[in-house]
């Protein structure tokens, strides 16, 4: 339960490149929760597909360039 | 702490209270009498009454200290979270209500079979919630 799963990314970064977005702001835009953004970014926790692509979608980038297999 | 793991711990502590609560008056009672007391509709009322208050204004306080939190529509991440804890925690009722079965066979006491099955299905909902806590703690 507490396994790091093996995926990485870079939605932190690519926040920061955003006009500073806040994690309560890509949370509202892509329908979770802070925590959950949090959890992400961390590594914490790998999103649905669903919410991957918003993800991506919203930066405007690929899929692959946000997430990446981490080993 | 996001709002409805904040909620898991109002209603484990609730749920702990109100098992107390009821309990303690059913020991006390088997205690004065010498034999186990038949279960009455006013000791569940009054665990029933406990728990609502408890839950009611626990849930009003921590909804007011985050209430965007507390409004936001339960996500992926926490709808495994609930899924995961329930599944882990019907193992613990399932345990339970066994033991209450084997129980029975062995008193043949209606009364025990009543108390042992609230108690399993109480430490069920407990142990759910806090597996809901461990979960958000250490994610899914």
């Amino acid at each position: 339960m507490a396994r790091k799963p093996p995926i990485t990314n870079c939605v932190r970064e690519l926040r920061e490149q955003h006009g500073a977005m806040t994690q309560a702001e890509l949370g509202d835009a892509i329908g979770v929760t802070r925590q959950t953004v949090i959890a992400i970014e961390q590594n914490r926790y790998s999103p649905s597909l669903e919410s991957a692509f918003r993800i991506a979608r919203l930066f405007g980038v690929g899929l692959e360039d946000v997430f990446s297999w981490g080993e | 702490m996001p709002f409805r793991e904040r909620s898991a711990w109002i209603m484990s502590a609730a749920l702990f209270l109100g098992g107390l609560f009821y309990f303690r008056a059913v020991l006390s009672a088997w205690s004065e009498s010498g034999e186990l007391v038949s279960p009455g509709i006013s000791p569940i009322l009054a665990y029933t009454g406990v728990l609502v208050v408890l839950a009611v204004v626990g849930h009003i306080v921590a909804a007011a200290l985050a209430p965007k939190d507390a409004d936001a529509p339960v996500d992926e991440r926490e709808r495994q979270i609930f899924n995961r804890a329930g599944h882990y925690s019907s193992y613990v009722i399932a345990a339970g209500i066994v033991m209450s079965l084997g129980l029975y066979v062995l008193s043949s006491s209606g009364d025990l079979l009543f108390y042992t099955v609230f108690a399993s299905l109480l430490v069920g909902q407990i142990v759910e919630y806090l597996f809901q806590i461990l979960f958000y703690r250490a994610s899914v």
